[in-house]
C-alpha cells in the first residue's frame, strides 16, 4: 500500500471514528451543560448549547428535593453487595456446569438458561410475597438477596471457563488439588478478564435497577438513586435541569468503574462481541 | 352440701373473673392508643409531590396524637398499582393511598366506608363538583375521594397559529372538522411544522368516544360491558385515521408529542392539564389553550389520583380521615391546585379570591376551569388498565394501518370482553 493510499485510508478511519465518537459524547456533554442551565434555557427552540447564567442551585435543589445522599450510599452499598454475591455464587455455578459432570447436569442448566427467559413482572409479585413472609421488606436483605442469581452472569463467566483446557483442571486434579484450590489457582487467574466484565455488567445492571427496590421498600432509609431519579423526573417536565443535575452526579461510579476497568472490559467485547 | 355451694360460688367468682378480663382486654383494644401510626403512600412526584408532603407535615405538627410511620413515594401510576396489589396480597397494605383509580383496592374488597365518611360535616361533600366526585366511585359507590384531578387541554403554539393569521381567542374551533381545517390552515404557513398529537392518545380517545355518544362500556350492577365497537365508536376510530391520513397527526409518535410541541415543531398538543403551570412562561413562545374541540357534545374524561383508606383498624381509619379532610379543605385543596397545575375540585376554591385572579389572568387556567363544566368521569372496574392498554394496540394499528377502524375496535372488545 502506498504511502498517500495509506493516509487516505487512515484519515477516512478518523474521520469515521470521530464522527462516532461525537455521537457517543453528545449525550453526555448535553446532561453536563444541561445540569446547569435555567428552565428556560432548557425549554429553548432552538436549543442553545450554552448556560444564559450557570445555576448551580440546581444540585442544591436535588438535595433539598430528595435525600440524595442516603440514597447514593444506600445504590453503593447495595450495588457492591450484589455484584459481589452474584459473582460469587456465578463462579461456582459455572465451574459446576463447566468442569464437572454429575447426574441431571444438562436438564439443570437448561432449567437455569429458562430463567433468563421470565421477565421481571411475572416474579414480581411471587417473589414480593415470599421476602414479605420472611420479613425483609424494608431491609438491605430483602433488597439484595433476590437479585444476586443471574443466568446471564453465570452462563458470561462459564463461556470463558470452557476456553480453559479441561487438561489443565484434571491434571490439577491428579496432583491432589481440590475444587476449591483449582478454581483459585486455575480458573479465576485464567478468567481474569471475564469475571471483571461480569462485575461490571453486574453492577451496572444493579446500579440502575429500579422495579424491585421500589417494591420492597418503603421508607427512605432503604431507598436507592434510580427511585429518587424517577421522583424528580416524573411530573417535573419542566426541571430537565435539575434531573440533569442529579444525573452527573449519578453516573461518577459508573464513570469511574469504566475507567478502572477499560482494559478487561475492551478484551472481552472483543472476544465476546458483546456491548454495554 | 355446703361444698357443693362453695363450688359453685367460686367457679362463678372465676367465670367473672374471666369475663371481667376479657371485658378489661376489649376495652384496651378499643382504647386510642396515645399516637396513632399511619402509612401513607403516594404516586405524586416532584414539585407537587413536595407540596403535598409539606400539607401532609403541616397536619402531623398541628396533630401530635397522629405520626407518620411512612409517607412513601410509589413511583408511577403503573409502579404504584403493582406495589399496592403486591402489598396487599402480602397483608403489608398501606392506610391511606394517594393515586390513579385508588377507588379500585376498597371496592374490590366491596369496602364502602368511604360512602359513611364522607357524610362528615366537615368534608362539606356538597362542596366538590359533581363530576369530578363520580370520578371516585366504584360501581356507583363511593370508595375514595378525589385529590389530584387533570383533563387533557389542546395545547397550541400562538407564534404559528399568529403566522397563518388566525385568531383562536376569538375564533376557537368548536369541531373537530374545525379543528382539522385549522391544523390544515397552521401547517401550510410554517413549514416542516406537524399540526397536532396527543401525549396520552387512550385519555383524549374516550373523551372523544363520550363526546359522540359513546360511553366506553356500560354497567349494569357488576357487570360492565365495553361497548366501543359500535357505530358511534367506529366513527371515532375513522376520524382518528382520518388525522393520520390527512397528514395532521404522525402516525405512532405519540410519546414524542409534547417534547416536539416544546421544540416548536408542532403546532397543536393535547396534554394533561397539569402541565399548565409548569408550560406557561418557560416555553420560547406563545402558550394558548383551547376548549376541547367535540363531535356531538362538548366532554372531556377526567384523569388524576383520588385519594382512599385502605386501613381497617378503627383507629387508624379515623387518624387518616382526619388527614383527608385536612388536605381536601378549601384553602389546601386550592393552594395545591394553584401550586401543581392540577384542577380545583371544590366549588369554593372557584370562588377563592386568588384562582379568580388566576382566572382572570390566564386564558389557559380559563380554559380548564371552564372544561371542568362538562368534564365525564368514566366506569372504573377491574379491568380497566388491560382496556386501556387494547385500546393503545388498537390505536396503534389503526394509525400503521394494520387493520381497519371497525376491526380495530372490535378486537379491542373481544379482548376487553376475555379480560373481563
Amino acid at each position: 500500500m502506498s504511502k498517500s493510499k495509506l493516509k487516505r485510508y487512515n484519515w477516512f478511519i478518523f474521520v469515521l471514528l470521530f464522527i462516532g465518537s461525537l455521537t457517543m459524547i453528545f449525550p453526555f456533554v448535553w446532561m453536563i451543560l444541561s445540569s446547569f442551565k435555567t428552565v428556560r434555557d432548557v425549554y429553548t427552540y432552538p436549543p442553545k448549547w450554552l448556560p444564559s447564567e450557570w445555576k448551580w442551585t440546581n444540585f442544591e435543589t436535588v438535595f433539598r428535593m430528595i435525600p440524595f445522599g442516603r440514597y447514593y450510599l444506600n445504590s453503593i452499598f447495595t450495588s457492591v453487595a450484589q455484584t459481589f454475591l452474584q459473582i460469587v455464587l456465578s463462579i461456582f455455578g459455572a465451574y459446576c456446569i463447566t468442569f464437572l459432570d454429575f447426574p441431571g447436569k444438562k436438564k439443570l442448566t437448561v432449567l437455569i438458561r429458562s430463567t433468563m427467559f421470565v421477565p421481571m413482572v411475572v416474579t414480581l409479585v411471587p417473589m414480593y410475597l415470599i421476602v414479605a413472609k420472611l420479613h425483609g421488606i424494608d431491609t438491605y436483605g430483602g433488597i439484595i438477596l433476590p437479585q444476586v442469581f443471574s443466568a446471564f452472569t453465570l452462563f458470561l463467566i462459564s463461556s470463558f471457563f470452557a476456553a480453559i483446557p479441561k487438561d489443565l483442571v484434571d491434571s490439577a486434579r491428579i496432583d491432589g488439588c481440590g475444587y476449591f484450590r483449582i478454581m483459585g489457582t486455575i480458573v479465576i487467574p485464567n478468567s481474569k478478564a471475564s469475571i471483571s466484565t461480569a462485575a461490571l455488567f453486574s453492577f451496572l445492571g444493579h446500579w440502575k435497577s429500579y422495579t424491585w427496590p421500589l417494591i420492597i421498600t418503603n421508607k427512605d432509609k432503604y431507598r436507592t438513586l434510580p427511585i429518587g431519579m424517577k421522583y424528580l423526573v416524573q411530573e417535573s417536565s419542566s426541571e430537565y435541569q435539575v434531573m440533569m443535575a442529579a444525573s452527573v452526579m449519578a453516573i461518577l461510579p459508573v464513570l469511574i468503574l469504566f475507567v478502572l476497568f477499560e482494559k478487561q472490559l475492551v478484551k472481552s467485547v472483543t472476544l465476546t462481541g458483546m456491548k454495554a | 352440701m355446703k361444698k357443693v355451694i362453695i363450688v359453685l360460688i367460686a367457679m362463678l367468682v372465676a367465670t367473672g373473673m374471666v369475663f371481667a378480663q376479657a371485658a378489661t382486654e376489649t376495652a384496651a383494644a378499643e382504647a386510642r392508643p396515645e399516637v396513632v401510626g399511619i402509612k401513607i403512600w403516594y404516586s405524586i412526584s416532584g414539585a407537587n409531590g413536595e407540596f403535598f408532603k409539606s400539607q401532609v407535615e403541616a397536619f402531623l405538627a398541628a396533630h401530635p396524637e397522629i405520626k407518620a410511620e411512612e409517607i412513601t413515594y410509589t413511583g408511577s401510576y403503573a409502579d404504584s398499582a403493582t406495589k399496592i396489589s403486591a402489598a396487599r396480597l402480602a397483608g403489608e397494605a398501606p392506610d391511606m393511598i394517594i393515586t390513579s383509580a385508588s377507588q379500585l383496592y376498597p371496592g374490590e374488597d366491596g369496602n364502602f366506608r368511604m360512602e359513611e365518611l364522607a357524610k362528615d360535616a366537615e368534608l362539606n361533600y356538597a362542596d366538590f363538583q359533581e363530576g369530578i366526585l363520580e370520578y371516585a366511585k366504584y360501581n356507583g359507590q363511593l370508595a375514595a375521594l378525589p385529590f389530584a384531578i387533570s383533563t387533557p387541554i389542546v395545547y397550541y403554539n400562538k407564534d404559528l397559529v399568529k403566522k397563518a393569521g388566525l385568531d383562536l381567542v376569538a375564533n376557537p374551533p368548536k369541531t373537530w372538522d374545525e379543528f382539522v381545517e385549522v391544523c390544515k390552515k397552521v401547517m401550510a404557513a410554517n413549514e416542516g411544522v406537524s399540526g397536532f398529537d396527543a401525549s396520552d392518545s387512550v385519555w383524549l380517545f374516550k373523551s372523544m368516544l363520550y363526546q359522540n355518544g359513546n360511553p366506553v362500556v356500560e354497567q349494569k350492577g357488576e357487570t360492565v360491558t365495553p361497548v366501543f365497537d359500535n357505530e358511534s365508536g367506529i366513527e371515532v376510530a375513522t376520524y382518528w385515521k382520518k388525522l393520520v391520513d390527512e397528514g395532521v397527526m404522525a402516525a405512532q409518535q405519540h410519546d414524542t408529542a409534547e417534547k416536539r410541541f416544546q421544540a416548536g415543531t408542532l403546532a397543536f398538543v393535547s396534554a394533561t392539564s397539569n402541565r399548565l403551570a409548569k408550560w406557561a412562561g418557560n416555553l420560547g413562545f406563545e402558550l394558548g389553550a383551547i376548549e376541547m374541540p367535540y363531535f356531538k357534545t362538548p366532554s372531556v374524561a377526567l384523569g388524576g389520583s383520588t385519594v382512599t383508606i385502605l386501613a381497617t383498624d378503627k383507629w387508624k381509619e379515623d387518624a387518616c380521615w382526619q388527614l383527608i379532610k385536612y388536605v381536601l379543605n378549601t384553602e389546601n385543596q386550592t393552594a395545591f391546585s394553584l401550586a401543581s397545575g392540577y384542577l380545583p375540585i371544590r366549588k369554593s376554591s372557584l370562588e377563592n379570591a386568588d384562582v379568580k385572579a388566576y382566572i382572570a389572568d390566564s386564558e389557559l387556567y380559563a380554559v380548564a376551569t371552564k372544561q371542568l363544566s362538562y368534564a365525564w368521569a368514566y366506569t372504573h372496574f377491574g379491568a380497566m388498565g388491560s382496556m386501556d392498554n387494547f385500546f393503545w394496540y388498537a390505536l396503534d394499528n389503526i394509525e400503521s394501518g394494520k387493520s381497519t377502524p371497525a376491526e380495530a375496535m372490535k378486537q379491542a372488545v373481544k379482548e376487553t370482553i376475555a379480560e373481563l
